[in-house]
């Protein structure tokens, strides 16, 4: 019971704080940093504590609250804590007070709307990872577009509207096809069944014939495949990082770009799980496709930003060819690389920002020899950049090595059977992880390294806050690299369920039962 | 028939009366005309009350017998409308100090009230008449523009074919069935018969031309870009909605037939696609509000696709949230001597520093008439579709969709504008007045309900 109210709490904090920081008097913007970041702080203990509470041999939804929100067409408030969104969640909340404190320095133009978007954005993505109701799910989910809009469009850089409208335009028109896959889902439940539900468990339960699978699996799978995002949907992510402010990309490569493959692993698949299986080569190649191809274009860049831009697509290919690979270990493995991936590319990001604030050019040829100047941003940079490559020790190793390990342990039998597809893939991806090292090192190499050479010398080093957010990003990189246990254990029994929906065999339609 | 249910059967419009016959008594007496917002104010505040409490008591009854009956379901429109005109009043102060103004939206509320109720053609064609013809008069009445005259005479010109073709329809009807009630027009949706047919069509047309679907929206960015702040307010709600809850009444719950079917899938879509490519383009807010009610007025008749029984309360939470949002925008978009420059959009670059409330606000607006969650817009947009999708029409409800997702980008240019964009230099803007920030308010409060509580709104639709 405690735990619920505090689950509800944890979704509704931001929106509190909201209504805090409209009270504040004009001039204030000490306080509505203040405000801001002990909100998204207080969330971040609260889920911290959900998550210590978390039942790890609970298969069911945890701490969930279930209330009629429009009962004639059989919409609820259903949120709870289950294996497939708790790591999000915390992954979020973590996050949250980092970026707000990330901004502090750098956001001195109406400091008040932008720290409501940080948090209204915050409140929307709790939003979508908690729901366990479609229509709420879907609500959140699109919501999360206007707060995002305003960050990039308002603080970001010069071609900062191209790159809003482009990212708006771009997830709206995926939601927009979702929406007509949600509506004609639960209509043709209703039709078969007579009940009206959004909720997730009872949709599992459908059993639609092939066909219709394919097209809604489509509809929901263009939109999720935009947010992940998925080649050749990508074209927004370049434009969308690079424009954004510091916080906005933080927000962005986190947890927002999760929203898609949780997506996939919460509904896309399991929704659908027999067209899954009829496409899952197709949906490996593009995951290959995206793993290759993101690495060689973050090889090229000649902008920081974009180098960790692409690399994102890079490696939330790992999480797609994990889910697609139906194999416990290679779920596990995505699911490790999501939220690896957040903390990882969050921090560059980070990072990024911070030598931004001090020498205002993203370009890596204006940068040499920075660990001999700023020897602390050196060190930071340098760990991170190892976590991203997936050295042992690191996140990243747990998340990407179990995704292509678990990829390999289904490729093998196949391609024993003759099937050369599969194992082709798997090499293919495990020369993404080479390319991943090339540019993630030839980027630290050319600014960490060599000749010293920066824009508006001299500046100081890291300031304690900003030592602050990387400690604890670097302490929670290690952390999940050395103690994975822990979070695996949580998402294992998820991950068992998300293989059974997804390999279940197709079954004649059964009954609903009644909402309880 | 008798006289108490006369009277308690038509209280509403019994009240609006009084307010008229008081208005015109002020203008004989010469009274302060402040007093004159006020008597129509309480005038429609009192009707709005009693078609509440009407509704909620479950009040049937048939004062007319074939011409008027009243139910719950026609009490909630009859609440729905008159709810929305109390912003449009409040809004009105500013542009309109005298009393002519409220003397004309009294009479058409009236006819509002009267369309909502009926049972016959003869009926309908009164109260569209009484909806309409002040209507006229009111976009002559703003601001003396050149203009204003040839938009007014345009739409005076295509209202009157409206009026005609609807009359023309309801004699086929007639001619089929020997019958002006509005049963002869749901026979007919059945029926082979080529008459009939050809009545169905001519009705609908002339709906389509009053609630400004493509190809029969013409009028509507003339009319609304010529008319004054608060008249542009009144035709792109309150109107509309009474045009649409009427239709609601005239389909009831028949089956829409062969002909009806293909007209109301198709106008409707092209209405989508139309209006919302055309409004990408305005540089001005009220034509831009007029495309995009071109494009809403399309998901609007969307909602005869979906069964029967949900209709009307698809189309009452739809065009509640409509109304809503357009008169917030309205509400708020800030008062400039010069009525030209407060309707152009460049005039809102950067509204943010000046007025952050006001920009708020509007921004609200434009995100909820672009059906983005969570505001009501979405809900209601999600509720006409499902609808449809729901009776069998996949195809058009995806397309609708889709043509939906045209209208957000020129919403968004709004919002750019408000927050992303540099004022030109010299730009400078007024709050919102006093009463105008109360009907934004009011707006915005009704807005939250919709979000947070939809399903109690819906609750309260038969």
């Amino acid at each position: 019971m405690r735990e619920a109210l505090a689950l509800n709490l944890v979704l509704f904090l931001p929106v509190a704080g909201i209504v805090a920081l409209a009270t504040v008097p004009r001039g204030r913007g000490d306080r509505i940093r203040a405000i801001a970041f002990w909100t998204l702080a207080i969330q971040f203990a609260l889920t911290a504590w959900l998550y210590a509470r978390f039942d790890a041999s609970d298969a069911g939804l945890q701490f969930a609250t279930r209330l009629p929100w429009i009962p004639d067409w059989g919409v609820y408030y259903f949120i709870g804590l289950d294996g497939y969104n708790v790591l999000l969640v915390l992954l979020t909340a973590f996050l949250g007070p980092l970026v707000a404190a990330g901004a502090f320095s750098a956001i001195t133009r109406d400091v008040r709307l932008f720290y409501s978007m940080v948090l209204a954005i915050q409140f929307t993505m709790v939003g979508t990872f908690l729901a366990q109701d479609l229509f709420l799910f879907y609500l959140f989910w699109e919501a999360m577009l206007i707060p995002m809009f305003l960050i990039i469009g308002i603080w970001g850089g010069e071609r900062r509207i191209y790159a809003t409208l482009k990212f708006v335009l771009y997830t709206a028109f995926g939601s927009i096809l979702m929406l007509a896959a949600v509506i004609y889902l639960v209509v043709s439940i209703k039709s078969t069944t007579g009940i009206e539900t959004f909720a997730f468990a009872d949709l599992y339960r459908s059993r639609l014939p092939l066909d219709t699978q394919v097209i809604l699996l489509a509809a929901f799978g263009l939109s999720f495949a935009i947010k992940v995002p998925i080649v050749p949907l990508h074209t927004w992510l370049p434009d969308a990082h690079v424009e954004a402010p510091t916080a906005g990309s933080v927000i962005l490569a986190g947890v927002l770009l999760k929203m898609g493959t949780y997506g996939f692993m919460k509904l896309g698949f399991p929704l659908f799980p027999q067209a899954t299986q009829l496409l899952a080569p197709a949906i490996a190649t593009l995951a290959v496709v995206s793993i290759v191809y993101g690495a060689c274009l973050a090889l090229v860049q000649t902008d920081v930003k974009k180098v960790i831009a692409y690399s994102s697509i890079s490696h939330l290919g790992y999480v797609m060819l994990g889910l697609a690979s139906f194999n416990l270990l290679g779920i596990q493995g995505a699911v490790m690389q999501m939220v690896s991936h957040g903390l990882v590319a969050g921090g560059l990001f980070l990072m990024v920002g911070m030598i931004y604030e001090r020498c205002h050019t993203r370009e890596i040829a204006a940068y040499g020899g920075l660990a001999k100047i700023l020897p602390l941003y050196a060190v930071f940079f340098a760990i991170l950049a190892l976590a991203s490559i997936g050295l042992p020790t690191t996140s990243g190793f747990t998340g990407e090595f179990l995704a292509l390990l678990g990829y390999f342990t289904s490729a093998w039998p196949q391609y024993l059977q003759g099937e050369r597809l599969p194992i082709a893939l798997a090499v293919a991806a495990v020369s993404g992880v080479i390319l991943g090292a090339l540019y993630m090192l030839w980027l630290a190499q050319r600014m960490l390294f060599g000749e010293t050479r920066a824009p508006h010398r001299p500046f100081p080093d890291l300031t304690g806050r900003e030592r602050a957010i990387l400690v604890a990003l670097v302490a929670a990189i290690f952390a999940l690299g050395l103690f994975p246990a822990g979070p695996m254990s949580r998402t294992e029994l998820a991950a068992r369920q998300y293989r059974e929906l997804v390999t279940a065999p197709a079954a004649p339609a059964v009954a609903l039962e009644q909402p309880r | 028939m008798n006289a108490s249910t006369i009277f308690i059967a038509m209280l509403p419009e019994h009240v609006l009366l009084a307010g008229i016959v008081a208005l015109l008594a002020l203008e004989i007496a010469g009274g302060r005309s402040r007093l004159a917002l006020g008597i129509s104010l309480a005038a429609v505040l009192a009707a709005c009350a009693v078609a509440l409490s009407l509704a909620q008591q479950g009040y049937a009854a048939v004062p007319f017998p074939g011409q008027l009956s009243v139910a719950p379901a026609v009490s909630v429109a009859q609440a729905i409308v008159l709810a929305l005109a109390i912003p449009s009043l409040l809004i009105s102060r500013d542009d309109f100090p005298g009393r002519t103004f409220h003397v004309l939206v009294l009479s058409s509320l009236y006819g509002a009230c009267l369309m909502v109720s009926a049972d016959s053609f003869l009926t309908l064609f009164l109260g569209i008449e009484l909806l309409s013809l002040p209507v006229y008069a009111l976009v002559v009445l703003a601001y003396r523009r050149p203009e204003s005259a040839e938009a007014a005479l345009k739409y005076l010109v295509l209202g009157g074919t409206a009026s005609a073709t609807l009359l023309m329809g309801a004699a086929l009807l007639f001619g089929a069935s020997g019958s002006l009630g509005l049963e002869s027009f749901r026979l007919a949706l059945d029926s082979r018969d080529g008459f009939a047919v050809a009545g169905v069509l001519l009705v609908l047309v002339a709906f389509f031309l009053k609630a400004a679907v493509a190809p029969f929206h013409t009028w509507a960015p003339d009319a609304y870009d010529a008319a004054s702040v608060p008249v542009t307010a009144f035709m792109a709600t309150l109107v509309k909605a009474a045009v649409l809850l009427a239709a609601a009444r005239l389909f009831g719950t028949a089956p829409l037939g062969p002909a009806a079917t293909g007209i109301i899938a198709a106008l409707p879509l092209l209405s989508i696609a139309w209006g919302n490519l055309a409004a990408m383009r305005q540089p001005g807010l009220r034509r831009m509000i007029a495309y995009s009610s071109v494009a809403h007025a399309g998901y609007l008749f969307y909602a005869f696709l979906g069964e029967g029984a949900l209709r009307f309360q698809a189309i009452a939470f739809y065009v509640l949230a409509y109304g809503v949002m357009n008169l917030l925008a309205f509400a708020v978009l800030p008062p400039d001597g010069d009525d030209r420059a407060r309707d152009r959009l460049d005039n809102l670059k950067g509204l943010v520093h000046r007025q952050p409330y006001a920009a708020v606000a509007l921004a609200i607006a434009m995100l909820s008439l672009a059906g983005l969650p969570p505001f009501p817009g979405f809900i209601a947009k999600f509720l006409i579709f499902k609808n449809a999708i729901a009776a069998g029409y996949t195809l058009y409800g995806v397309l609708g969709l889709v043509g939906s997702y045209l209208g957000i980008y020129f919403y968004l240019r709004v919002v750019q504008y408000l927050f992303m964009s540099e004022a030109p230099a010299g730009t400078r803007s007024c709050a919102p007045g006093g009463l105008a920030a109360g009907a934004g308010l009011l707006c915005l409060a009704a807005a939250v309900v919709m979000s947070v509580a939809p399903g109690w709104v819906i609750d309260l639709l038969p």
